[in-house]
């Protein structure tokens, strides 16, 4: 409770952190005679907040799905190559000239969750390692893959224009966000996100061995596939339009269990209230602290990064996959 | 009654390695029957049978076709105590014991208060009480077993299946998982388990089942099947038998 508060709150705060009319904190007393303040608040900061807080929580709720899907604290949908994979599929529709949203959105999800299928189906035919060795093995080589093939998309790029929107893409950024992008992918996401939520017992029976899982009343390559697909593509619609955003998804799980213990009940919408906030305020951040705007995959990075490794350091009792 | 029925039970894997050829035997409700055989003689298929994990028309089960049920209905009939689990995720004791409720839980329930006082009772009976609150990957590798029967125990089922429940165990949580087992016998609970210790094997179980190459080599009464030219047909390498202060061993 006091996580949704403290998230509302700062979503509240934020609405007033800007660089209009003036760098840093203003509360504008005259907004409704202020037009232009007035749309800013509206317009751009309101949707803005909005997509960070609908961005935070999906990326959250799928980090945390593939995490226990594959029954392995250090995943996320990022390391099998969905990210590269959705990436290069935006790249392409960007360079072939698609003018609408929705088809770069459908192209980054198919793309997304066939990067997806492609590790998982390699990962059973690598003669090396484990199986959670394998998958991760198998989603380097396909992140891989799809890195190399997005750069020759890039040299191909008309400079002017799909360059720069395909480069948006790689560093990830929520400066385009408006009402009707947000609506745009709202329905999908939310209900995503409710599906994920509402199968949280199945994640926790998912995480357990295959014969486990199984011997207690589910069937798990069914569940499994299902759940696969659904946190996918959740994220691949989300970063269709925010571009690449990583490690919200990783490490937003690890600190929801580390405050709420391992059973999704409360973890995973813990997790997800989490993510919502830690987005919410690396865009904060990344659009006031320097006059120009840092893009928010890179303090997502910054940050994520070191929680990573104090959470890593501090306590070795999750990581031992 | 007879719980389980395997009819002319035969499975191949999709790689065409012939795991089990026609094997019949029957399990009445209440007994404890040890699943003996080498590496690789089909004892590992043939508990993924009896789970439903490959369909198989040949096997009956509280005398309907086990591949007509469903899975939820399935556990809560058999439940699974597997040879080990690799923990990754820190679960409390009680949260991994509340799994074995599953079956029993509708779609979007989470577990009531009657489930977490069937948890609570199944953590005590292993001897892990006190310990509810407790991180699963804290635990040493007896409570590890105990807390695996524990799970199984909550499940509420009829049957236990166990894969080979001693193969890591010191010999006073050998001990301790023997005697836990009889008395869940005692109570009426049918017991069908795979081991190597034939000795364990000997202590717990009133039935037998031998495989042998995928094939049935013996099945029926322990008293009857269970001996030192059969155990030495069955394994290949002479068996023998000593009598330390009146039990006999095998080895």
């Amino acid at each position: 409770m006091a996580m949704i508060a403290a998230t509302l709150l700062f979503a509240l705060l934020s609405l007033f952190f800007g660089r209009y009319p003036k760098p840093g904190f203003y509360v504008p007393l005259d907004g409704r005679s202020n037009a232009l303040m007035h749309s800013i608040l509206v317009n751009v900061r309101l949707p803005r907040i909005a997509l960070a807080l609908l961005a935070g929580s999906m990326l959250s709720a799928s980090g945390y799905a593939f995490q226990m899907l594959f029954s392995n604290p250090l995943v996320e949908p990022g390391f099998l190559g969905v990210s590269q994979g959705s990436a290069f599929g935006a790249a392409l529709m960007i360079v072939l000239g698609a003018s609408s949203t929705v088809t770069v959105q459908i192209s980054a999800t198919i793309f997304g969750l066939f990067a997806l299928t492609a590790s998982y189906v390699l990962a059973r035919h690598f003669r090396f390692g484990g199986w959670l060795l394998r998958l991760v093995l198998s989603g380097i080589a396909v992140s891989a893959i799809f890195s190399s093939a997005l750069a020759v998309v890039k040299l191909v790029a008309e400079p002017t224009k799909d360059l720069q929107d395909i480069t948006f893409w790689m560093m990830g950024g929520l400066w385009n966000a408006s009402w009707g992008q947000l609506l745009s992918i709202l329905p999908v996401v939310l209900l995503c996100e409710a599906i994920i939520i509402t199968e949280r017992w199945k994640l926790n029976l998912l995480s357990l061995g295959e014969k486990t899982s199984f011997s207690v009343g589910i069937n798990p390559k069914r569940d499994r596939t299902i759940l696969l697909a659904v946190a996918t593509v959740g994220t691949t619609l989300v970063i269709s339009v925010t571009g690449l955003i990583g490690w919200v998804g990783l490490i937003t799980p690890h600190l929801a269990r580390k405050l709420f213990g391992s059973e999704s009940s409360f973890s995973l919408p813990a997790s997800m209230v989490v993510g919502s906030f830690f987005l919410l305020v690396s865009d904060t951040i990344g659009r006031t602290l320097l006059p120009t705007e840092i893009p928010i995959g890179l303090v997502t990075s910054l940050f994520g990064a070191m929680i990573f490794i104090i959470i890593l350091t501090l306590k070795h009792q999750e990581g031992k996959a | 009654m007879n719980i389980l029925e395997l009819k002319g039970v035969s499975f191949t894997y999709p790689s065409g390695t012939e795991a089990l050829k026609e094997v019949s035997f029957t399990v009445e409700e209440g007994s404890a029957v040890a699943l003996l055989g080498s590496n690789g003689a089909g004892k590992s298929t043939l508990l993924d049978l009896l789970l439903g994990i490959h369909a198989n028309g040949a096997i009956t089960l509280c005398g309907r076709p086990l591949a007509s049920y469903g899975r939820k209905e399935v556990g809560r009939l058999i439940a699974l105590v597997p040879q080990s689990e690799q923990f990754n995720f820190s679960f409390s004791l009680l949260d991994y014991t509340l799994f074995g409720r599953s079956p029993y839980l509708s779609q979007m329930q989470s577990p009531t208060a009657l489930d977490a006082q069937i948890a609570w009772e199944a953590l005590a009976e292993v001897g892990l009480a006190g310990f509810e609150e407790r991180s699963i990957t804290s635990l040493s590798g007896g409570e590890h077993q105990l807390l695996l029967l524990a799970r199984a125990i909550a499940q509420q089922s009829r049957i236990l299946l166990l894969d080979e429940p001693t193969s890591a165990l010191d010999p006073a949580n050998r001990k301790r998982t023997l005697s836990l087992l009889q008395r869940l016998h005692n109570r009426g609970k049918t017991l069908f388990f795979s081991t190597h210790d034939v000795n364990f094997a000997a202590e717990l179980a009133t039935h037998v089942v031998m495989l042998k190459g995928g094939r049935l080599l013996a099945a029926g009464p322990k008293e009857e099947v269970v001996n030192t030219a059969m155990l030495t047909t069955l394994y290949g390498t002479e068996m023998r038998t000593k009598t330390i202060d009146g039990q006999t061993f095998m080895y």
